[in-house]
């Protein structure tokens, strides 16, 4: 980057403060290590890891993925090492490395969310924020059957607040028609932030075989077919004015980025892109960076919601 | 890894449907081992189309000229799409992945190599890695039909042996690769065994060896997202303690697996 682009690239949401706009999404970017390799990480507004349990999940049946016109169908189903491997093996690499980390956690409900809060506690000066996965389509229990219920959300939203001082963040899914509802309800619970979208719940079956081509039957969209959604979430949530958003679903380059902005996210998340172009996060920050010194833009936080609807 | 913009060198039909690609990087032919893939963006730079990037097999390096290959059967959008680059076109990847084959440790100079159709492009690389080595290699190659006719002369290049058989008798002898290692696998206890090819064929062999207590390595495909174990879609079941399973990820975990340690379903 040239010495200008971190000019201007600060936002703020709530209390979370971020050097620029551009956060990793939970599921797509690990907790950045393998990233590293490919750029220097730490130039980041945040890397959200994966979503941690309290006890590791083997996740679901293969096949996991299936390509979709210009998205990605996914089932994996929540796999990951749980809470203590992220602690041990996960947070002493990030923290030699500099990164920003948001640790996203997903429970069965309150109950787990304070478990895995309690054990947070003891490392939460090394986190960002912790991010509630409220909205994954692709687990029995939690995820987006707790995050479509109002008074859950607010229930865990406050009892993880009641733990931890760190901000927290939750992320809703588009599935859900009263969004605006359940981010009053997060802020209720203490919440500073909400992360739209995650993925929409869709299917894809084989015509040959009859079977459906995910092992879980059904599965999450995301990349660039969703993200007129995307847009539409955002827009509609932010005119409520309730919490600033983090926005996500579909970005796949900086003009993407500029237009979430533009419908009322004060950060964005880059997850499906981070598969097609490895540096994407890079790669858009810098573009970012670039469009606003062609339009004279000397704060990034002037664009947010800023689109002209008359 | 890196992730590397290089030169396409040529890009021949050598079947139907069939092709090699030829790509310069000097950075893959210093630090890739036999089984390695690359993972590669197969819609120009502008489009979506297909979204994801598609895994390769490096199939074959070439230090003189520092350019590797990779030989590919035209499957649908992405392929399809690399079919019609041609040279002086940019390849757009990244690789090595996933875990290779070392030879360092091994002490054994008998290796059989077992390939069933496309399964040959890997196990090319690691053929003429070990006659390089001076070990005896010994090829077995199974196809449907000739399609693989050029990949036969290819084999010929080598200081090695092979045997190819065809399912319709076309190429090689009549029959399935599987046959031959029916037929010999007394003689192959002493050797250090390498497979790549469809589940088929790993289930006929599972069966074999497991009866003779052969242990043999293997290449295995999913599909993938990421590439580089972060997405953690591209898993398969394997053995796990007595009665258990665990999902491992293809692309970082793998693509090399204890063949009797996988479990089809
Ligand atoms: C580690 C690894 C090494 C491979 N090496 C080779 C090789 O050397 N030569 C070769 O011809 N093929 C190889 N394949 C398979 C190759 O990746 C697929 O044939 C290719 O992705 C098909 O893409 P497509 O767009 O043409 O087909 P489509 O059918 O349109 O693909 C649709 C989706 O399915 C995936 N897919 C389809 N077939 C396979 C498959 N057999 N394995 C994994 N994913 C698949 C694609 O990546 C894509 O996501 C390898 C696969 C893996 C995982
Ligand atoms: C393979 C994969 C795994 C994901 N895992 C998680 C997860 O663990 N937790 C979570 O909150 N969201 C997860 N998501 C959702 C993404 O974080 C993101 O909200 C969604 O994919 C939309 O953004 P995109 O279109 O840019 O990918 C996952 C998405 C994908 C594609
Ligand atoms: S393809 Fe993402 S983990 Fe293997």
């Amino acid at each position: 980057m040239n010495s200008n682009t971190g000019k201007g690239l600060s936002v703020k949401l709530g209390t979370i403060e971020l050097k620029n706009p551009v956060i990793m999404c939970s599921g797509t970017f690990s907790s950045g290590i393998e990233y590293n390799d490919l750029y220097d990480v730490s130039m980041l507004g945040a890397v959200t890891t994966k979503s941690f349990s309290l006890v590791p999940r083997e996740g679901n049946k293969p096949p996991r993925l299936c390509e979709t016109p210009a998205g990605l169908l996914n089932s994996i189903g929540l796999e990951n090492e749980g809470i203590d491997f992220f602690i041990n093996e996960h947070l002493p690499v990030v923290k030699r490395s500099g990164f920003t980390i948001i640790l996203s956690i997903l429970g069965a409900d309150a109950a787990e969310f304070t478990n895995l809060a309690t054990k947070i506690r003891k490392i939460e000066d090394d986190l960002l924020a912790v991010e509630l996965n409220l909205s994954c389509p692709n687990v029995e229990k939690g995820g987006i059957t707790l995050g479509s219920i109002p008074d859950e959300v607010e229930n865990v939203t406050a009892a993880v607040r009641k733990i931890l001082n760190i901000p927290v963040i939750v992320k809703l899914s588009p599935n859900n028609n009263n969004l605006a509802e359940l981010a009053s309800r997060a802020k209720n619970g203490g919440a500073e932030a909400i992360s739209l979208i995650n993925t929409i719940i869709g299917m894809a079956i084989d015509i040959n075989t009859f079977k459906p081509k995910l092992g879980n039957i059904i599965g999450g969209l995301s990349g660039p077919a969703i993200k007129p959604v995307a847009v539409a979430k955002i827009y509609n949530l932010y005119k409520e004015k309730i919490l600033p958003i983090i926005g996500m679903g579909g970005i796949s380059d900086w003009k993407d980025a500029i237009e979430f902005m533009l419908a009322g996210a004060s950060a964005i998340g880059l997850g499906t892109v981070n598969f097609v172009d490895y540096n994407a996060g890079k790669n858009i920050l810098e573009g970012i960076a670039s469009y606003m010194g062609s339009k004279n833009i000397l704060n990034i936080t002037d664009i947010i919601g800023k689109v002209k609807v008359r | 890894m890196k992730l590397i913009k290089g030169e396409i060198i040529s890009n021949k039909k050598i079947g139907e449907g069939l092709y090699k690609m030829t790509i310069f990087s000097p950075y893959i032919i210093k630090h890739s081992l036999p089984g390695q893939f690359v993972n590669i963006k197969c819609s120009s730079e502008s489009t979506i189309d297909p979204l994801l990037r598609r895994p390769f097999s490096i199939h074959d390096i070439e230090p003189d000229f520092k350019v590797f290959s990779i030989l590919y059967v035209l499957k649908g959008t992405g392929t399809k799409y690399l079919s019609k680059l041609s040279s002086g076109d940019i390849a757009d990847f990244i690789g090595p992945l996933g875990n290779g084959i070392t030879l360092q440790e091994n002490e054994n100079n008998n290796f059989l190599l077992i390939g069933g159709g496309i399964g040959v492009a890997p196990l090319f690389f690691l053929a003429k890695t070990l006659s390089a080595a001076g070990k005896n290699v010994f090829f077995a190659a199974g196809f449907k039909d000739n399609n693989f006719l050029l990949f036969e002369k290819m084999l010929q290049g080598l200081k090695i042996s092979y045997e190819i058989y065809s399912e319709n008798g076309t190429h090689g002898k009549k029959g399935m690769i599987t046959d031959l290692v029916i037929e010999r696998a007394d003689d192959f206890k002493k050797y250090d065994i390498y497979c790549c090819g469809p589940i088929n064929m790993y289930k006929v062999l599972q069966n074999i060896f497991s009866l003779k207590s052969i242990k043999a390595k293997a290449l295995f495909e999913e599909i993938m997202a990421c590439g580089i174990g972060v997405c953690k879609g591209c898993v398969m079941k394997f053995k796990n303690g007595k009665d258990g399973y665990i999902y491992k990820t293809i692309c970082k975990d793998g693509p090399l697996f204890d063949l009797m340690e996988a479990i089809f379903e």
